[in-house]
């Protein structure tokens, strides 16, 4: 079983204390980044929820530990360099968010609790109160609670209590913390730690739109907040008048608790606060940098900004192409990551702010406008390589190696600049790959604006014989007049693909390689229409070849048409559904087909070709159907409610031979791979291999491979192939990275060079040799007065 | 894993159009096209015969109606001198191997030879008794004549003497051509309109012709190819090659031509490099107007011309650099290479890389000195070393190219981005569309209206227009609105544009004007299009009945 196709951006990630690695948390686990080579090193899996934030314990370089919280509600202690569990702490609450103000601010110190008489280790957690019944008139199941994680256990009751659980800001100083709640910033300062406080101080600050985050200044009593309307505030000097001294403590809580009732945005403390609009729509990203001259946001626009702190000056990095989600500084100053909302981390180099390395997660599903959910292919997938081809929001088809599970290219499609946050007006509808993966036709519809200037294109694209790098063939501006595509589908073994439209016809494409001979072709090969066919003028809604090519199923709205491809002749009708047929797709290489209606009255239908027949039927809501390639068995994710059911059929048999029970299976995908990459790569005697694999995607893109058939192992063995961990390359780092490396210093050759052999004259060959090479001044020194006493002493012997 | 890079900025492109089906231009396409063609009006009647001369400046003769000119190919093709010392129609015409003396047969039955420079008939030779329709020169012979007639006899003349060493009799039609063997004095070829060809050897005197082959056709013109082994005839539209060692067995027929083919010439490509240099090829004009380049190694007609009259004669200089045609409503079109300076290139091919500028000037320099080999003749020039107080120091070695085998860092494309893209960068939406119309590119326009849409922009962008901007809309969409690529959108958006501004183009005149334009542009487009549709209502049943067969 290989999992993988986790989101990367669900929580922001941390940098190790020597910056050479990252740790992103993905789903239940935490995956180790090089940050050199963008690889994925090990992973951390001991969670049995999400992993909601990950704290690198900082100070010496060569330790590795670090603080996980997952909405398991358990906080575990790892080193992750082995990587080994060390310790869980379970407080049995769903987790949000965590920080541990003790080690922050304390470079060096990392190693306290190593003490005897350590002082406790405090972390703040933002916690879901589950016992708060959610029918209640504005529940507050947002907690922020204190945790002693020495001890493991809960400190003290809630300092807040929100709608819903917060992200928790600490300032990397260790000294405050805070929240935001709607249009309100909870501010606390960290009670010292040998002070016997247990309840830190708090202040609020206002504002009239709702906060979507604050940053601390490193230094400075300075906290910026970022809004929804893209305004950036900054108060400097806050919490003077409440942190001052722990005298006024009491004073100082009673003025914020009228405060909190007042709601007087004038009596905030704070002594300045300044506002800053630049971004168009709210804002995500904010954060200081590590000397607290700028500060950087980001938002919607997939553009970080860096303002300078004094002038509010403004720098920009443009089109990163998503919308952005977190910033994470590093302890290597030159370093830093922002997460973006199409699930890739990109490793800056900082001053220059330079993209570095991106690591790209699999693509996340994207709204497109509704009219399109039932057209839209959702994935394509390459059986022989076990890569899907994912439409992103930004023109592109992604490929993505399900075995590797890491991207593998990006394909633009569409050659528009994407505005992240604009409407989508342009989509990506269809993709669909030949049967060895080295063709793909791609369809893109431009929405009209007001009946006005509507466009569909079909495209064909050629790759090269290994890398998925496609190049475009041809382009078909408005194939079937303005009618939309329906389906694509592609010969098995020629240059031949069919698409069907919604205005009443089908189209047979073929590449004029196949025309041509083949010196010829070179200069002009391209792919024209073989054949146009239509039946009854109904709308073709599903297109599919038969597993040795020589028949054309098409689905005339609720018949199907059998087609001979190659004369563009009918060959047969079967068929009467009472819904549009959505997908037809024949059984491997048997006479079986199957078709799919959606719909009121969905139905799964499986059709004999030979007698030209239906031989059986469910009703059932199928979401997707995959057939394997040599045998004739097929599977079909089956929608109950939001979760689904994945059943494997036989084509001759109406019992299922199989049935796994999955969750969010709205827009997921289904298909069987090829085996073989993966069993090259692992050495699987041959005994053991599956037939084949099954893939299931859901519809967050997480993915799962099993093999279907070997039904007593539903846990199968299936690891993911150890070969893959990328060695690491050594980064430079501090002097080295500006310097360069030293040469090794060698005690045994610095003695030997000190005694210089009194026959030779080495003030002539000291100075020889450019300038740049000559040895530092005290060395030649030295010779050069030995070279005077050995003179001497040569005249008296 | 790949590599990111900030997403480039795309510029708003047209969209693509078909490539046309047609393979693009072969190189040696592109040679014979190269030839730029000038034309030689005012000659009275058809050009019956063009000659060129062996030597240089190869100059050429055209025969037109009763004269005979001489061009010179150097001069823009001025006629240098004119012979009109004849009776009646000239109908061919011949220089000697050494281009000195040039003789030409009319339609009286004389053949004259005359001397290039002072243009005197030096000799008559009154032999034929009906119209002499041919005269050549053997290739290496300066003595004797060949021409034949109307009469059917083929005379072989002793010039100087200017009698008819014998008659060669065989020939049941008139005689049109002939052409001697490039590689023997005394063998030549004649073709008639009795369909024959005939090779003879005037060595043996009375056994009639050596070798007969038959065209099918009248025979109009033929050539002996270089190789001296083959001839092409051309005759009816049909031009035929000929293996005379094999016995006179028919290599290839090539039929491309529509019309009579009436005169053929041998051409050589003179390219020294490419596939095909140096390769001869067999020019064919007929009356159908089209000029053949024809590959007979390859048996491919490799390149054709059309002109605007039926052709009569056509001639190719030995040089390589002139192509003459002649056509019946006496025009010449005349064709010339451009003639490239082949100086001094030849010194840097030793190397294969070009040279560098400060290799060359050594080289230069080098030269210099050895003139004569008497060691440095003239003082050495200075050379000027460059110091830090001249500008050029600063710039030194920028300009150097790569040689072949440096490594090349490419640097990234850098995307060129027109006004209005910078425009749509900045989501100035209106801007970007009034910048885009006027720069009177269409298919741009049409781009950013594209883009517009994609953006949900376009009509917003239309209400905004001032009544200027509106005017320049106006003008576009009255001027491409017809377009079949553009109309689809273009008449949606007219429509828009009407509908959401009426009472701004009721407040001005200008702008009624261009409405009115647009109306009648619009009503022409229906006529077009209603004339189309009855067109088809009178093909559709052909094609029906054709197709039905």
């Amino acid at each position: 079983m290989i999992r993988g196709g986790k989101s990367y951006v669900s929580a922001p990630p941390a940098f190790s204390a020597d910056a050479k690695r990252l740790l992103v948390c993905t789903g239940t686990a935490v995956s180790i980044f090089s940050t050199s080579t963008g690889l994925q090193i090990s992973s951390l899996e001991g969670h049995n929820g999400l992993v909601t934030s990950v704290i690198v314990v900082p100070g010496n370089k060569a330790l590795s530990f670090c603080w996980t919280a997952s909405v398991d509600g358990t906080i575990r202690y790892w080193d992750f360099a082995v990587p080994e569990l060390m310790k869980t702490i379970d407080i049995k609450m769903p987790i949000f968010s965590m920080v541990i103000p003790s080690i922050m601010g304390q470079p060096g110190k990392g190693t306290r609790e190593d003490d005897s008489n350590a002082a406790h280790v405090f972390a703040y957690l933002s916690v879901e109160n589950t016992q708060v019944q959610q029918n209640t008139p504005k529940p507050l199941r947002g907690w922020i609670r204190k945790c002693n994680l020495t001890e493991s256990r809960l400190a003290g009751g809630a300092l807040s209590e929100t709608r819903k659980p917060e992200a928790i800001t600490i300032s990397p100083s260790g000294k405050f913390f805070g929240i935001r709640n709607k249009r309100k910033l909870h501010i606390w300062r960290v009670p010292a730690i040998d002070s016997k406080l247990m309840i830190a101080k708090k202040i609020t600050l206002h504002h009239t739109r709702n906060f979507n985050i604050l940053a601390f200044h490193p230094t400075q009593a300075i906290v910026a907040a970022g809004d929804t309307s893209g305004r950036i505030l900054i108060w400097t000097g806050f919490g003077k008048r409440t942190f001052s001294d722990g005298d006024k403590l009491m004073k100082g809580r009673s003025m914020n608790n009228e405060e909190e009732r007042d709601g007087v945005r004038g009596d905030d403390d704070a002594d300045a606060s300044s506002t800053w609009h630049w971004h168009a729509a709210g804002i995500s990203v904010l954060s200081f940098s590590s000397d607290g001259a700028y500060l950087y946001s980001g938002g919607m626009e997939g553009v970080l900004v860096v303002w300078q702190l004094d002038t509010g000056k403004k720098k920009f990095l443009p089109r990163i192409g998503s919308p952005l989600l977190y910033l994470t500084d590093s302890p290597d100053p030159s370093l830093s990551s922002i997460s973006c909302a199409d699930n890739q981390i990109h490793i800056l180099k900082m001053p220059s702010m330079e993209i570095v390395k991106s690591i790209s997660g699999i693509k996340l599903p994207y709204s497109c406008p509704e009219i399109y959910d039932g057209i839209c292919s959702k994935f394509a997938f390459d059986h022989t390589d076990g890569l899907v081809a994912l439409r992103t929001v930004n023109y592109r088809i992604q490929f993505y190696s399900l075995f590797d599970d890491r991207e593998m290219s990006e394909v633009q499609i569409c050659e528009r600049n994407h505005q992240p946050g604009d409407e989508v007006r342009v989509i990506v509808t269809l993709v669909s790959l030949s049967e060895d993966g080295s063709m793909m036709s791609t369809v893109e519809v431009k929405l009209p604006e007001e009946g006005l200037g509507s466009l569909v294109c079909l495209k064909f694209w050629a790759s090269g014989p290994q890398n998925k790098n496609f190049s475009l063939s041809t382009v078909v501006y408005e194939p079937h007049r303005d009618a939309r595509i329906s389906s694509l589908a592609f010969h098995p073994t020629r240059q031949m693909v069919a698409s069907s439209s919604y205005g009443g016809d089908f189209k047979i494409w073929v590449c004029s390689d196949e025309i041509q001979q083949k010196h010829e072709a070179l200069q002009h090969s391209g792919w024209m229409c073989h054949a146009i066919g239509s039946y009854k003028n109904k709308p073709m809604t599903a297109a599919a070849f038969s597993g040795d090519g020589s028949v054309l199923a098409v689905a005339a709205e609720n018949v199907i048409t059998l087609w001979d491809p190659d004369n563009n002749a009918l060959v047969a009708v079967i068929g009467e559904m009472q819904m549009p047929i959505a997908t037809l797709s024949f059984a491997g290489k048997s006479e079986y087909l199957v078709s799919v209606t959606k719909g009121s009255k969905p139905q799964l239908s499986v059709w004999s070709m030979s007698e030209l027949s239906e031989s059986w039927s469910y009703k059932l809501h199928v979401e997707a159907v995959t057939c394997a390639v040599d045998s004739s068995s097929f599977a079909v994710l089956s929608l109950l409610g939001k979760d689904g059911v994945i059943l494997l059929f036989n084509a001759t048999d109406p019992v299922p031979l199989a049935m796994w029970s999955v969750r969010k299976a709205q827009e997921g995908g289904l298909a069987f791979l090829n085996s073989d990459q993966l069993s090259n790569q692992q050495n699987i005697l041959d005994r053991n291999r599956p037939q084949a694999l099954l893939v299931y995607i859901n519809g967050d893109h997480e993915y799962v491979i099993f093999d279907p058939y070997n039904i007593e192992a539903k846990e199968l063995s299936l690891t993911r192939p150890g070969s893959r961990v990328a060695p690491d390359e050594t980064g430079q780092f501090g002097y080295s990275s500006i310097y360069g490396e030293l040469p090794k210093f060698d005690i045994k050759r610095d003695q030997t060079v000190a005694p210089s052999a009194p026959s030779q004259r080495p003030w002539e060959t000291i100075f020889s040799g450019s300038s740049h090479e000559l040895p530092p001044l005290t060395k030649l020194c030295s010779d050069f007065m030995e070279s005077l006493l050995e003179r001497r002493t040569a005249m008296v012997e | 894993m790949a590599q990111h890079q900030i997403s480039k900025t795309f510029p708003v492109k047209p969209k693509h159009k078909p490539k046309p089906r047609t393979p693009k231009l072969t190189s040696e396409s592109k040679y014979w096209s190269s030839f730029k063609t000038k034309q030689i009006p005012d000659l009275i009647s058809s050009i019956s015969s063009l000659t060129f001369s062996p030597t240089a400046p190869h100059s050429f003769a055209a025969a037109h109606s009763a004269s005979l000119t001489l061009y010179n190919p150097l001069k823009q093709f001025s006629p240098t001198a004119t012979i009109s010392a004849f009776r009646d129609v000239v109908s061919s015409a011949s220089f000697r191997c050494d281009g000195l003396l040039v003789a030409a047969a009319d339609l009286s039955g004389l053949v004259q030879v005359f001397d290039v420079k002072t243009r005197n008939p030096l000799r008559k030779l009154k032999s034929h008794t009906r119209p002499a329709r041919f005269v050549k020169f053997p290739a290496a012979d300066k003595l004797h004549l060949v021409s034949g007639g109307d009469d059917a006899i083929v005379k072989y003349w002793d010039v100087a003497g200017e009698t008819p060493i014998c008659d060669l009799l065989g020939h049941k039609d008139y005689v049109r051509c002939g052409d001697c063997s490039p590689v023997s004095t005394d063998m030549f070829v004649t073709g008639s309109y009795d369909h024959t060809v005939k090779l003879w050897d005037v060595r043996v005197r009375d056994s009639g012709s050596v070798m007969e082959v038959n065209h099918g056709k009248p025979v109009e013109d033929l050539i002996f190819l270089p190789s001296g082994g083959l001839i092409a005839t051309a005759g009816g539209d049909s031009v035929k090659i000929w293996d005379l060692m094999a016995g006179g067995k028919m290599v290839y027929s090539m039929e491309s031509h529509n019309k009579t083919v009436t005169s053929i010439c041998v051409a050589k490509i003179g390219k020294d490099s490419g596939e095909e240099a140096q390769q001869y090829r067999i020019l064919s004009v007929a009356l159908d107007g089209y000029m053949k380049v024809f590959d007979y190694a390859k048996m491919k007609v490799t390149h054709s011309m059309r002109f605007p009259a039926p052709l009569m004669s056509v001639g190719f200089s030995p040089d390589c650099m002139t192509r003459v045609i002649g056509t019946s409503n006496g025009m010449i079109y005349a064709g010339r290479r451009k003639y490239k300076e082949d100086a001094g290139g030849g010194s840097d091919e030793e190397l294969d890389r070009p040279l560098s500028k400060y290799e060359k000037r050594e080289k230069r320099l080098k030269a210099l000195g050895d003139a004569g080999g008497l060691g440095p003749v003239m003082k050495e020039p200075q050379i000027q070393v460059l110091r830090p107080s001249n500008f050029r120091y600063f710039h030194r070695g920028q300009g150097e190219k790569p040689s072949e085998r440096d490594y090349v860092v490419m640097r990234p494309k850098k995307v060129k981005l027109a006004e209005h893209d910078k425009l749509l960068k900045k989501f100035r939406h209106k801007d970007a569309l009034v910048s885009v119309l006027r720069s009177k590119n269409p298919e741009n326009v049409v781009a950013v209206m594209e883009e517009l849409v994609a953006r949900n922009k376009l009509l917003k962008c239309v209400l905004n227009l001032d009544s200027e901007e509106l005017e320049l809309l106006l003008k576009f969409l009255q001027k491409h609105l017809t377009v079949p690529s553009y109309s689809r959108l273009l008449m949606g958006l007219t429509e828009k544009v009407l509908e959401m501004r009426t009472e701004d183009i009721k407040a001005s005149d200008a702008l009624k004007g261009h409405i009115r334009n647009l109306k009648r542009s619009v009503e022409e487009e229906i006529r077009i299009q209603q004339s189309l549709q009855e067109m088809q209502g009178i093909i559709s049943p052909l094609l029906r009945i054709t197709g039905r067969r």
